[in-house]
Parts: C-alpha cells; sequence; structure tokens
C-alpha cells in the first residue's frame, strides 16, 4: 500500500465520520462545522481521484462560500436556542429513518455483491492519465459538448441573485 | 487498491447518511446541509466513475452540479429566513399553512 493508498482510506473514514457527525450533533454551528472537515475530505478524495481542478472548486465554492451563507444563516437565525430540539422528535420519523437506512443499505449490498451491474466493466485506457492538463480538459469537455448547459447554469444563477435580492427587499405581513 | 469501489460504497453511504438527516432533524438549515450531503454524494460518484472511464465529462457534469448547488442554496437560505422573519419559529413540524 502506497502512500497515496493510506491517505486514501482515512481521507474516506473521516468524510464518513463527520458526515455522520453531522446529523448526530445537537448544535447547529457544530454541525456546519463538520460539514465543512467533511468538503476538505471529499476535496482531498477528488485529488485523489485525479480531478485536482474539482478539490479546488470543492475547498473554494463549498467549504468557502458555501458554508460561510450557511453560518450568517445560523447567525441571523439564533439557533442557539433550538439546540435541544434537535434530533428524532417522534418515534415514527425514527423508525422511518430506520426504515430507509436498512432499504439503502440492503440495496448497496446487493449493488456491492453484482458487481456494480457490470457498469464498471469497460474501464477506460489505462495510459490516459486524467491529473495531465485536468484544467484544459475539462474545460474544452464544457466550452464544447456542454457549452449551452453551462450558459444555462449562468443564467439560473443570475436569476437566484435576483430572486433573493428580491425577497430580502420585500415587506413580508405575517 | 480498489479505490473506484470504495469511492462508489462511499458516495452510497454518505447519501444514506444524508437522507436519514433529513428524517430525523428537524432544524430546517441542518435538513439543507443533509440536502447538500446528498448532492456531495453523487458527485463523488460522478468523480469516481470518470477516474475509472478515464474520461473528464464526469467532472465537467460536477462543474455544473457544484454551481446549480451553490444557486439552490442561496435561494433555500433565503426562504428559510424569509419564514423566520414572519414565524419567528424555524422548526419544520410547525410549518403547516400550505396543508391542503
Amino acid at each position: 500500500m502506497g502512500l497515496n493508498d493510506v491517505l486514501f482510506v482515512v481521507l474516506a473514514f473521516s468524510a464518513l465520520a463527520s458526515a455522520v457527525a453531522v446529523v448526530m450533533t445537537r448544535n447547529t454551528v457544530h454541525a456546519a462545522l463538520h460539514f465543512v472537515g467533511h468538503l476538505l475530505c471529499l476535496a482531498g478524495i477528488y485529488s485523489l481521484l485525479h480531478a485536482p481542478l474539482l478539490g479546488v472548486l470543492q475547498v473554494m465554492v463549498y467549504a468557502g462560500a458555501v458554508m460561510v451563507l450557511f453560518l450568517f444563516a445560523v447567525m441571523i437565525l439564533d439557533m442557539g436556542e433550538q439546540e435541544h430540539q434537535a434530533v428524532a422528535a417522534s418515534k415514527k420519523q425514527l423508525a422511518g429513518a430506520v426504515l430507509v437506512a436498512l432499504l439503502l443499505a440492503a440495496g448497496l449490498a446487493a449493488l456491492v455483491q453484482h458487481g456494480f451491474g457490470g457498469a464498471l466493466a469497460p474501464a477506460g485506457d489505462p495510459a490516459v492519465d486524467l491529473t495531465n492538463d485536468n484544467i484544459a480538459a475539462v474545460a474544452r469537455v464544457l466550452f464544447r459538448d456542454y457549452a449551452l448547459a453551462f450558459e444555462a447554469v449562468g443564467l439560473l444563477l443570475l436569476t437566484a441573485v435576483v430572486a433573493v435580492m428580491v425577497m430580502a427587499k420585500r415587506k413580508l405581513e405575517s | 487498491m480498489p479505490t473506484v469501489e470504495i469511492s462508489l460504497v462511499l458516495a452510497a453511504a454518505v447519501f444514506c447518511v444524508g437522507a436519514c438527516g433529513v428524517l430525523l432533524r428537524r432544524d430546517p438549515l441542518v435538513m439543507f446541509i443533509c440536502i447538500e450531503m446528498m448532492f456531495n454524494a453523487a458527485n463523488l460518484a460522478f468523480v469516481a466513475l470518470s477516474d475509472r472511464l478515464k474520461s473528464v465529462q464526469g467532472q465537467t457534469l460536477v462543474f455544473l452540479v457544484i454551481a446549480v448547488a451553490a444557486a439552490e442554496v442561496a435561494v433555500g437560505l433565503s426562504i428559510i429566513i424569509a419564514i423566520f422573519r414572519t414565524e419567528k419559529d424555524v422548526n419544520v413540524d410547525h410549518l403547516s399553512e400550505l396543508k391542503g
């Protein structure tokens, strides 16, 4: 096992552990900070899976911008008072969650047992190194094959910004 | 070492954790974080398979997903804050105005 493999296993375990911590902790700020840890672990995993551009984007957009927005929202909503009533309101909800977890785990076990349904069979050319010139390769696909989707996403972001400004300006009557 | 298979199993496990979080937690912000967690599980599956197939198509799609998720977070948080401004209460069980 090389250094990369050890790093990968450590990152995978801490990603899963911090994901569980997000759900289990009762404090909203702690949940947000655990989620930042989860995102950083995923960024490391992306880099190990030959996607360095996405690793950097994950840190900048998710762990940076999105989580700062979340923490601002926590500050505005003053979640400190809500800490005590965080987890599992009723037995019915708990039963539902356990059922979902069991169903998904069963599906996952079946998937692993059948070798991911052959989806993994056609492995790509092992000589290709995705890390090599990664940004240029992603940009080539993005601006050639997915140019329309890229423009649509830009329009979506603009619409979201305008919508948020309208919602923030409007006087709300209860 | 089968990093791609481990990544796919990790993605499925994180997705399960996120789904359970949405079901178990009553705090809209934490539910929102759990939705983001499910987005990230899907992204991880994309990146893992992109590594397996030696194609950057999956990475390109993850780029688009991140942009859509950022827009979704902006709108979602502004809705949660707008609800809080009128209701002064952020327990999702108490928000039942839309019940038919």
